[in-house]
């Protein structure tokens, strides 16, 4: 550890400059967009931007589906890559080939996913294929609501290997003595699992849901690909709103919505850390 | 005995389950590479029979082209450059990019762990905060300050917010946490300062995580949308290919799968290089 070092400020200036230029100072001078009324006087409103957006019928919309589109996304990547990531643990040294192949898609371009997406869930496609193959009716994947489908499967695809790795390096770090010793105690397959493995991966688990939450209010990503910068309603996120809201040069909305999202992102969050250090004290 | 015997089934199942999952994750790019190689009028004709809403009529499942062909490829290389020129501007945007961040990401992130300073913990903790907040929050910031210095509707307006993306300073700098001080205090006792320890020392050890970043962030740029989308909204010269393709699928000309397939090589090259250190990255990284 170096102390008193003047050099410090070599390493620590060019990256700190750029994150108060680029976020920090904007972030709290934005503030003052969001309680003025952006007129040629530009007054002081309080709170009224505020009070507006909360009414806003897009605004609530977008807030909306994002909230909705990320609550599915997120926690069905965690659990399908504890799954995944379980499951060759347990295959361990052979499973390398269905790792890598689970991992590859997150170096992938989604957006170059699309045409074959756009194949896959046609209504003449092979899904529906199958679909009516078991003698069921046919969705119009492509439309409506059911637009969430691909946007999510894509979503998955493109992001689970990543959290995989995750839980796949906390579980093979877990020392095999413990389950050996469990053993001896007598201690079956699912006491282990409650008294063992979820305990030392507590922390990771906590990792990938932030970061896969993280990830999923990008959604729009993929909602672009599939719905177009016009997306149907049902699919229609917060970033649709400030795009448009944006190319309107209405700042005093763009930052009023920023800083909403920014309260709710922050309550969850928080709400998350305080779950998972009360679950550390009651499993330890 | 028995009790080995069923062990060894349950292996069965999970080899099972992971070669479905396998599968289903490589048969989208598999499928987009076959149908790169199908002539542009089959390919053409073959995607015209989507959106037929007729009951009984289906898409058929080609799986092999009537003749296999390069023509895809001739003309997104050579005679037709509009994809081509895409391309070029993802690539661009993804040098710029990882160069910036190579020059001071893992500075930031060294100063920050091998340091002692007033106001390091309160750095980090604002970095981490920032590394939270999702980019619709970000990004107006990142626009009140390009707007300030007129750099909007400019590929700087791309760039520049992104070389201080903050998760990869937290990724690097868990990681050289890490690091045993004795590494370091050898170091000094030859005579080393801080900067030869960086340069000679901290990042050769770093190669996993540092290698584990690029790739991430490779990702990360070779998909790019909502960046160039939002600050580059009246250029529509400067959209990297991943911003275009669906317009591209809109009115499809039988290129689209080569186009796709070429999108898709370097990632794939991304991949084969940087595999090793994704996987030890992530295992060595304090990531709590």
């Amino acid at each position: 550890m170096f102390t008193k070092k003047k050099s410090v400020l070599l390493f620590l200036l060019p990256g700190c400059m750029g994150l108060m230029v680029f976020y920090v100072v904007p972030f709290f001078g934005g503030v003052w967009y969001s309680v003025t009324d952006g007129t040629y006087k530009n007054s002081f409103v309080g709170l009224q931007n505020y009070l507006a957006i909360w009414k806003n019928q897009m605004f609530l919309l977008g807030l909306k589906n994002t909230l909705v589109l990320s609550l599915i996304c997120a926690p069905t990547v965690w659990l399908l890559s504890f799954v995944a990531a379980s499951l060759l643990a347990r295959i361990k040294p052979a499973g390398a080939l269905f790792r890598n192949s689970i991992l590859l898609p997150y170096l992938m371009p989604s957006s170059a996913m699309l045409l074959i997406w756009l194949v896959i869930f046609d209504y003449g496609g092979p899904i529906n294929r199958a679909i009516a193959g078991m003698g069921l009716e046919r969705v119009l994947w492509l439309e409506g609501g059911a637009l969430r489908v691909p946007i999510i499967l894509l979503f998955i695809w493109k992001n689970l290997g990543f959290a995989v790795i995750i839980f796949l390096s906390a579980l093979q770090a877990i020392p095999e003595p413990l389950y050996e010793f469990a053993r001896l105690e007598g201690a079956g397959f699912w006491k282990q699992t409650f008294s063992i493995t979820l305990p030392m991966v507590v922390p990771s688990a906590f990792l990938v849901i932030i970061l896969e939450w993280i990830n999923a209010f990008k959604i729009f990503k993929e909602v672009y690909f599939i719905g177009g910068a016009y997306p149907d309603e049902s699919v229609y996120t917060l970033q649709n709103y400030m795009n448009n809201m944006f190319s309107k040069l209405n700042y005093q909305n763009v930052t009023t919505a920023a800083y909403s999202f920014a309260l709710i992102v922050f309550a969850l969050f928080g709400a998350l850390f305080l779950t998972q250090r009360r679950l550390m004290k009651t499993l330890t | 005995m028995k009790r080995h015997h069923l062990l060894r089934r349950r292996h069965v199942l999970s080899r099972l389950l992971l070669s479905l999952i396998a599968i289903v994750m490589l048969v989208p790019l598999v499928v987009t590479f076959l149908y790169s190689f199908f002539s542009p009028e089959e390919i053409k004709a073959y995607l015209q029979t989507r959106g037929n809403y007729d009951q009984k009529a289906m898409m058929d499942i080609v799986l092999s082209p009537k003749v296999a062909s390069l023509d895809q490829y001739y003309r997104v290389l050579i005679s037709d450059n509009s994809i081509l020129r895409m391309f070029a501007n993802s690539a661009m945007y993804t040098v710029a990019i990882l160069l910036g961040q190579a020059a001071v990401i893992p500075a930031l992130a060294y100063a920050l762990s091998r340091f002692r300073f007033r106001g390091r913990d309160a750095i980090f903790f604002t970095i981490i905060m920032l590394m939270l907040l999702p980019f619709q929050v970000t990004m107006v910031p990142n626009v009140l300050t390009l707007r300030a210095i007129g750099l909007l509707n400019t590929v700087w307006a791309v760039i520049m917010p992104m070389w201080f993306t903050p998760f990869y300073v937290f990724l690097i700098r868990q990681y050289m946490v890490g690091l045993p001080d004795e590494l370091l205090e050898a170091a000094q006792m030859d005579g080393a300062g801080t900067v030869r320890s960086y340069f000679h020392i901290v990042l050769p050890v770093c190669k996993p995580v540092v290698g584990a970043a690029v790739a991430l962030s490779f990702a990360d740029l070779w998909n790019l949308v909502e960046q160039p989308m939002t600050y580059l909204s009246a250029r529509q010269d400067l959209q990297p290919l991943s911003v275009m393709f669906n317009q591209l699928v809109a009115q499809p000309s039988g290129i689209e799968f080569a186009g796709a397939a070429l999108y898709i090589m370097p990632a794939l090259l991304v991949y084969l290089f940087f595999q090793e250190d994704i996987l030890s990255g992530v295992q060595l990284t304090e990531l709590k």
